[in-house]
């Protein structure tokens, strides 16, 4: 691939003398040309609509990228290596399910619960990591499996009911179990920042994942050898890389990310919801692809993931706002990353080439 | 209120009379054929949604009474899918069962399967699917009846002015209908002032209609009412309240009800006030025992409406109720419906 000629454009063109006047503008445009339209939406949406310039806006626009975002930034995990994880939005919904049926059916607490879900990403991802690694399946076809399979099962221990304080078990009895307090509070709690009960517990849980992941991936050195072995796995593997190692840890990333993701599902909903998660899936890799745009970076990459999920929650909300009706919105979401796509691979490509 | 409390009489006149018939009705030997051998009686019942609380509790409501009548039940679910359900039944058809009960699906895909049924002597009902034949009794939970209930109660607490928000999405046969209700609410009263619709049926619903009303909420912080007619709307319309803070000053009036709606309804300053709701259970009673009516040869009528209960938080709270039990219990207009009930009729067991 050329992603490392278009991270750094300006040191691939050393000796571009008679082009150096044109390329700025462009080279300009490819880096911020993202950014530059995000800011814009803000400032018309801020005209065009009551309350979007507020710091609640700002915060509910986080909030409502926040679940998708987390599901992005594991999605990302798996591009970087050259792969992909379409079961990410059932893992999730799974793992909502599971912290349900823990707390509500079991009566254990919180804290079993969180764990119950994150145990059960770590082993889907792990799973998914190893039937492409070692089994040869290819990554679409194997996470694509493992969304039906997961559809299937997150079903199974209730025969197809959703979970709820309350609910009637399939033997007739009732559930004595209630969602604790402390898990609840990781999707509803708020905390102060300036302004009272602010930032909802769900964005700093974004934040500081988005924080890590970023971090992860440009500046430890595992992070960059699963660049390296998404760019080239047979040059990573000659350079003596356990790739597959890499490759089922991105699995085990994506699929413990995409469990966060249900965690905090549960605790907003209070209830484990019967749910295929398709619709998270599809909007937690439309914000990893216009990921790709932002910077210019052509490439997956934690930053843009964040930027591209950011974009779709700007973008939605301001339309709500405005009163535009869903199937609308959908239609924009489409062409935001239609056009995304066009920017990195076309214009991205010819400069890089 | 007339509504309800004409209804409540005709209800109780339905149980008293239900219940005096029922040492008579238990034994077979007393219903007419074919169920004077109901073991050898098979329906099926063809399901297009099943996912949520409102279908589990239709189930098990049908179930309920095919085990009354001691019938052979089959159930074929396609999940969300229209030429599937076409198939299943028939598939029905091919296996020989002697009535079919038709829950959801689309019109255009339904009416011809619907059509080969009857041609081929099996006897049918359809639930909330139009499938334009005559011969086949369409059971309905009146969803106009339902967000008449509502708006009815969001006049009785907020007077005939306020302004609104609208949470509905087109296309789909029971919002369309409470729809319709809405909009000659909004003729009728012309102080009620909608300035905000949304809606999506995004999955999981709650989630992604509290992101929308979240943004509506904001850009329109004088909204008094807010209007969503399916409990999936309203449970993500309160998530959105609570989350800013609103709940004082909006008050949520909704349709139909489940065990997690209740304790929603009932936490402490909800903004969710009333829902109105039929029990699914009782609509699947209704469906089984329409159908029975149907092979005994006796006419259930062409439409089979099961009327609607408004269920308030204050009844909520001042009655304890907790879940879906407790509410039939306390509110027995909830628990039956005097719809389709012949004298040999076998009613599921209460407890």
């Amino acid at each position: 691939m050329d992603s490392n000629l278009a991270e750094k454009p300006a040191a691939a063109m050393p000796e571009t003398g008679s082009v150096r006047p044109r390329l700025p503008i462009r080279a300009l445009l490819i880096r911020y040309g993202f950014l530059a339209l995000l800011a814009g939406l803000i400032i018309f949406f801020s005209h065009a609509t009551r309350g979007f310039a507020s710091p609640q806006a700002a915060v509910f626009i986080l909030q409502s990228v926040s679940i998708t975002g987390i599901l992005a930034l594991g999605v990302t995990a798996t591009l970087v290596v050259g792969g992909f994880d379409l079961s990410i939005g059932s893992i999730a919904t799974s793992a909502m399910m599971a912290a349900a049926y823990v707390m509500v059916v079991l009566e254990q607490n919180a804290l079993v619960a969180v764990l119950a879900c994150l145990a059960i990403g770590a082993l889907v991802g792990l799973i998914n990591g190893i039937i492409i690694c070692y089994m040869r399946v290819p990554d679409l076809l194997a996470t694509l499996g493992m969304m039906f399979l997961l559809i299937g099962l997150q079903r199974i221990p209730t025969e197809g009911r959703s979970i709820a304080a309350g609910m009637t078990m399939p033997d007739g009895s009732t559930a004595q179990g209630a969602f604790s307090p402390a898990f609840l509070a990781l999707g509803r709690h708020r905390f102060d920042l300036f302004i009272p009960n602010l930032v909802p517990a769900a964005v700093v849980v974004l934040i500081v994942l988005a924080v890590l992941i970023w971090f992860f991936l440009e500046y430890t050195r595992f992070g960059r050898m699963m660049y390296a072995v998404g760019s080239n796995a047979r040059a990573a593997e000659f350079a003596g890389a356990p790739v597959k190692a890499y490759k089922i840890w991105a699995y085990v990333i994506s699929g413990m990310f995409a469990s966060i993701g249900g965690i905090l599902l549960a605790a907003r909903l209070g209830r484990g919801d019967i749910a295929s998660g398709n619709n998270l899936l599809l909007d937690a890799v439309a914000a990893a692809l216009i990921g790709f745009a932002v910077l210019g970076a052509a490439k997956p990459n934690a930053f843009g993931t964040a930027i591209g999920a950011l974009f779709v929650g700007v973008l939605l909300q301001g339309l709500t706002m405005m009163n535009v009706p869903y199937y609308t919105q959908d239609f924009v979401k489409g062409a935001v990353l239609v056009i995304a796509l066009v920017f990195t691979f076309a214009l991205l490509g010819r400069n890089g080439r | 209120m007339e509504f309800s409390r004409r209804h409540l009489g005709k209800i109780a006149a339905g149980l008293l009379g239900a219940g005096l018939l029922w040492p008579a009705a238990a034994s077979a030997q007393d219903m007419p054929a074919p169920f004077d051998n109901p073991g050898d009686v098979e329906i099926a019942l063809v399901r297009y949604l099943s996912t949520g609380d409102f279908f589990q509790a239709y189930l098990s409501g049908v179930e309920a009474q095919a085990k009354a009548l001691g019938v052979n039940l089959r159930v074929l679910d396609s999940r969300q899918d229209a030429a599937l359900q076409a198939d299943m039944v028939d598939q029905a058809i091919a296996l020989g069962v002697d009535g079919i009960v038709i829950q959801h699906g689309l019109t255009e895909s339904m009416k011809e399967a619907a059509q080969r049924a009857v041609d081929a002597g099996i006897k049918v009902v359809a639930f909330d699917v139009n499938v334009e034949n005559d011969a086949i009794p369409q059971i309905e939970q009146s969803d106009r009846d339902l967000a008449r209930l509502a708006l009815e109660q969001a006049i009785k607490d907020n007077g005939e002015e306020w302004k609104a928000g609208y949470v509905y999405v087109a296309g789909i046969a029971p919002l369309d209908r409470r729809n319709e209700t809405w909009v000659e609410f909004k003729e009728k009263y012309p102080g009620i002032e909608e300035v905000a619709q949304f809606g999506t049926l995004d999955n999981p619903i709650a989630n992604s209609v509290a992101n929308q009303a979240r943004s509506v909420v904001t850009a329109n912080p004088d909204i008094q009412v807010m209007f969503a007619p399916y409990d999936e709307f309203a449970k993500g319309v309160k998530i959105a309240i609570d989350e800013a803070g609103l709940s004082d000053g909006i008050n949520i009036y909704s349709a139909d009800i489940s065990t997690a709606d209740i304790s929603a309804m009932r936490e402490p300053d909800s903004a969710w006030v009333a829902t109105a709701a039929t029990n699914p259970a009782v609509v699947g009673e209704v469906s089984v025992r329409a159908l029975a009516m149907l092979l005994a040869g006796e006419d259930p009528g062409h439409n089979v409406v099961v009327p609607p209960t408004l269920i308030t938080q204050d009844v909520l709270n001042t009655q304890d109720i907790k879940n879906m039990d407790e509410l039939s219990q306390k509110l027995p207009q909830f628990a039956h419906a005097d719809v389709a009930v012949p004298g040999w009729m076998p009613i599921p067991p209460r407890d």
